[in-house]
């Protein structure tokens, strides 16, 4: 007699075969009333499978949209089968769907979709992202002008920079709510900023080069250094509307302490 | 820095420009300001109870044999790539 497997095992294999390929079962399955285990599993199976890609449409409706239902059914089923969850929390799931896209070979005729997927990524784990202020105008306006340039900002939890060679925001503008997506000429591409400064995820459209300067602000760089990177990346940088949007949008949640 | 004065001073005053046209059109949202429920979206709250946890997707399977053969059929039709409208061509539905 074969060594019994232990519960871990069992579970194991279980959970292989749910999201395993079609037609797997788990060994030592057994149907009570000696039914066809195959077909009894198939259930279970589907109704997990159903349900994952379910949750993952509700995360990206927007890619759904663009390809259609039957299209993105099979784009989950195929993520499902590569990249199981690995985490009880259903709303972490599909965040290594963009770069999945990328790599889907059906997709390729739409090759905005990935950043499509990653704006609304960025989206959703704005809108789960941890409260906080955005930094006061006042705090700002007190600051230091001598010293304005060696300051450093701590980003918003929530805050997200996306660049994309696609007009992306548009795409994305034109498929949300019920309006009639209308023609559009996919011309140039379009940085984004993502935040949260309250309780709603607010996108903005970001100018040239600012993109450059929030990335920077992002990594730690002082402000100073941020403005000159921007500068080098475009002549058309536009600093104060830089600044405006800053304040605006909520990116930034306080005055980094100096060291 | 290559010009560490100016540098200064372009980005006090950009600061101060910024700050002043916020102030005047004051764009602070004071609405958002509370709690509010009932605006979770849609399939976020870590249950997907609902729609798909039936048992009705048995047949859904068989998209995994002709996933190749895909075609995406929703709204990118409207969006012309600069290759022109050759790449999304709508071929045959999938079956």
């Amino acid at each position: 007699m074969s060594r019994k497997p232990s519960a871990t095992q069992s579970i194991g294999r279980f959970a292989a075969a749910v999201v395993g390929a079609p037609e797997t079962v788990p060994p030592g399955l057994g149907a009570w009333n000696g039914g066809s285990v195959e077909r009894r599993f198939g259930v279970y199976r589907n109704n997990v499978r159903e349900g994952l890609i379910g949750a993952l449409a509700s995360r990206f409706p927007v890619t759904e949209k663009l390809v259609g239902r039957a299209f993105f059914s099979a784009l989950a089923e195929a993520f499902l089968l590569s990249h199981p969850p690995r985490s009880p929390v259903l709303m972490e799931w599909g965040d290594a769907l963009p770069a999945f896209i990328e790599t889907f070979e059906p997709a390729a005729t739409v090759p905005y979709l990935a950043d499509v997927a990653r704006l609304e990524a960025a989206r959703s784990h704005a809108y789960h992202a941890a409260d906080a202020a955005p930094v006061q105008p006042e705090t700002l306006a007190a600051l230091d002008s001598e010293r304005l340039a060696l300051v450093r900002l701590v980003s918003h939890p929530a805050l997200a920079i996306l660049r994309s060679p696609y007009p992306v925001l548009t795409i994305w503008e034109r498929n949300t709510g019920d309006s009639e997506p209308a023609p559009l000429e996919l011309g140039g591409g379009e940085d984004m900023l993502v935040t949260r400064p309250q309780m709603r995820v607010e996108l903005r459209p970001l100018p040239p080069g600012a993109a450059r300067f929030f990335e920077a602000l992002e990594e730690g760089q002082s402000i100073g250094w941020a403005a000159e990177a921007a500068h080098a990346e475009t002549p058309l940088f536009d600093l104060t509307l830089a600044f405006t949007l800053m304040i605006q949008s909520g990116a930034f949640s306080a005055v980094a302490e100096e060291t | 820095m290559k010009n560490k004065h100016i540098a200064t001073l372009a980005l006090a005053g950009s600061l101060a420009s910024a700050l002043a046209a916020v102030s005047a059109t004051s764009a602070m949202a004071e609405d958002s300001k509370e709690k509010c429920y009932g605006i979770a979206l849609k399939g976020q709250n870590d249950c997907a109870a609902g729609a798909g946890t039936t048992c009705a997707g048995t047949s859904k399977m068989d998209y995994q044999k002709n996933v190749f053969k895909l075609v995406p059929a929703g709204t990118c039709e409207t969006i012309k790539t600069p290759e022109g409208h050759g790449s999304l061509t709508q071929g045959p539905a999938p079956v």
